[in-house]
């Protein structure tokens, strides 16, 4: 391959895989010709794309959804902050909730929809819910580690030179809880995302995971896989654009206490 | 100090002592009705029931098998393709986007599909619980394999070594804590994803348990349903998963610092 230039091929290298799927998925359908309830035309689903984009029916849905994710997301990170640095700075607190946390967390997420949707209903409240008890444990547990991880000497050194508890909370250990938060925080949203999901499949009549669901139940199949490739696109999205620069960032500003080890 | 033992065994129970005494005074205290929660005592009563006429044990033990046979899938599917595109950097290169544009969709989402595909059954929940566990497996051992430094390949093949001796002797334990940690990513992904899946293809297992169970407004048995499904994580987590992470990474561990 040398009459091909080496940096072109490395460029478009990540392309391939999409590009040989799609001419699998239009030479299949141009010779099989399955049902559409099956398998869909790879026209249908950008015809799909520009129906639902024109009676605003995908907006909407991307919007409850998105909707959904951040308020659940939100609640999730701000207790399992707040509760992390309580449990973080005090040790007994710490061990007693221990096995609780174990045992919710295992449970945590879609596991609550049967009860929980007894109590909220359908809708917008319940998958808040799931996605709050998704994410909450998720940052809960990193944030306990990383307060705990802040060496104490930081801390004290801080104190003597007379700052306050607050002062010292804000300057030394949340900084250097931090990176451990973001990366609860990350991952807390990779598992919100699949919970809402899997919460609006049954709990909701808006939203993707009603959308894909809506659409095995009218046998669609171009339905679904527009919304799967939505619901794909969205989460790349959101970890590319918003949390690895976030992460990224801050690491490099408050990172030292997991940067310094490498070097 | 067999007893200060056994009682820091027992002071576990004491945080669940204590929420059960929450739960219960909620229950009873401010009166909630039997629609909405049920009292500790119900869920005993209704734990006996299911457990004792087998119901539990059956619906317990279809779950677990699903996540055996979907876990045994997946690794042997997921650690050779790891292997694949993670020895070869124009694979990995072509193949690292997309890898993490299916983690993105969640197994959970194909599930309208495969109902499609494959109606109500065993099948579609297998096919939804491999995909979830088999994505984090490969993109592990992709990872875990580039992360080998390459002069142990170069030492060895320099030493004559055969294609088949690097992958066993070289990329196989160097890779292995990563591909472990990725076993116990994907099962807790796969987990969710299985009771999720029961939910709705409602053939068996502690989802379809605690689904069904909601149709009539059963809400002793939804509860003795959830804590089952904590219970049994808790165990294949710390029981089966946990030993083999610890296990690898005190043998093969020193590779990846």
């Amino acid at each position: 391959m040398t009459w091909v230039p080496e940096r072109l091929v490395w460029r478009v290298l990540p392309a391939a895989p999409a590009a040989v799927l799609l001419a699998v998925w239009a030479i299949y359908w141009w010779i099989e010709r399955p049902p559409p309830s099956t398998i869909p035309s790879i026209a249908a689903v950008v015809w799909i794309y520009g129906e639902q984009l024109l009676n605003g029916l995908l907006v909407a849905d991307i919007a409850a959804s998105l909707a959904r994710l951040l308020g659940g997301a939100a609640l999730g990170i701000v207790t399992g902050i707040a509760a992390g640095f309580v449990a973080g700075l005090h040790r007994p607190t710490a061990e007693f909730f221990n096995p609780l946390v174990t045992f919710f967390n295992a449970i945590s997420g879609i596991v609550w929809l049967p009860l929980v949707i007894g109590w909220l209903g359908v809708g917008t409240a319940l998958a808040t819910f799931l996605i709050w008890n998704t994410v909450f444990f998720i940052v809960f547990q990193n944030t306990v580690l990383g307060v705990q991880l802040v060496p104490e000497v930081l801390e004290l050194s801080v104190r003597t030179l007379g700052a306050s508890r607050w002062e010292t909370l804000k300057s030394v250990t949340l900084p250097g809880a931090l990176p451990y938060i973001l990366t609860g925080i990350r991952s807390g949203l990779g598992f919100g995302w699949r919970a809402l999901i899997a919460a609006e499949l049954v709990g909701a009549n808006t939203g993707l995971g009603h959308m894909i669901f809506s659409g095995a139940e009218y046998h669609r199949a171009d339905i679904i896989v527009a919304g799967c490739l939505a619901i794909g696109v969205i989460a790349l999205a959101m970890d590319r654009w918003l949390l690895v620069p976030v992460e990224r960032r801050t690491v490099r500003r408050w990172g030292l206490v997991t940067e310094a080890r490498g070097n | 100090m067999m007893a200060a033992r056994a009682f820091r065994e027992l002071r576990i129970l004491i945080p669940f002592a204590a929420a059960i005494a929450l739960w219960w005074g909620i229950k009873d205290g401010i009166g909630v009705s039997n629609t909405l929660l049920a009292s500790p005592a119900q869920v005993w009563t209704a734990f006996v029931y299911l457990a004792t006429h087998g119901v539990l044990a059956e619906y317990a033990a279809t779950s677990l098998q699903m996540i055996g046979v979907a876990a045994a899938i997946s690794f042997a599917l997921g650690v050779p393709l790891g292997f694949a595109v993670g020895t070869n950097r124009y694979a990995a290169r072509a193949l690292e986007g997309t890898l993490r544009f299916l983690q993105g969709i969640s197994g959970i989402a194909w599930l309208p599909l495969a109902i499609l595909w494959c109606g109500f059954t065993h099948t579609t929940t297998l096919i939804v619980v491999i995909y979830t566990l088999i994505v984090p497996i490969v993109f592990n051992t992709m990872t875990g394999v580039r992360a080998i430094p390459e002069n142990y390949v170069l030492a060895l093949r320099s030493l004559g070594a055969s294609r088949l001796r690097i992958v066993v002797d070289v990329y196989f334990p160097g890779a292995l804590p990563s591909i472990v940690v990725g076993l116990r990513l994907g099962m807790g992904y796969g987990w969710r994803a299985l009771i999720a899946a029961e939910m709705l293809v409602r053939q068996g297992g502690l989802g379809d348990l605690i689904f069904g169970a909601r149709t009539f407004n059963q809400i002793d048995r939804i509860m003795v349903g959830m804590i089952a499904i904590g219970i049994l994580y808790i165990v294949v987590d710390r029981l089966l998963v946990q030993p083999i992470e610890s296990m690898t990474l005190a043998r093969w561990g020193v590779l990846r610092r």
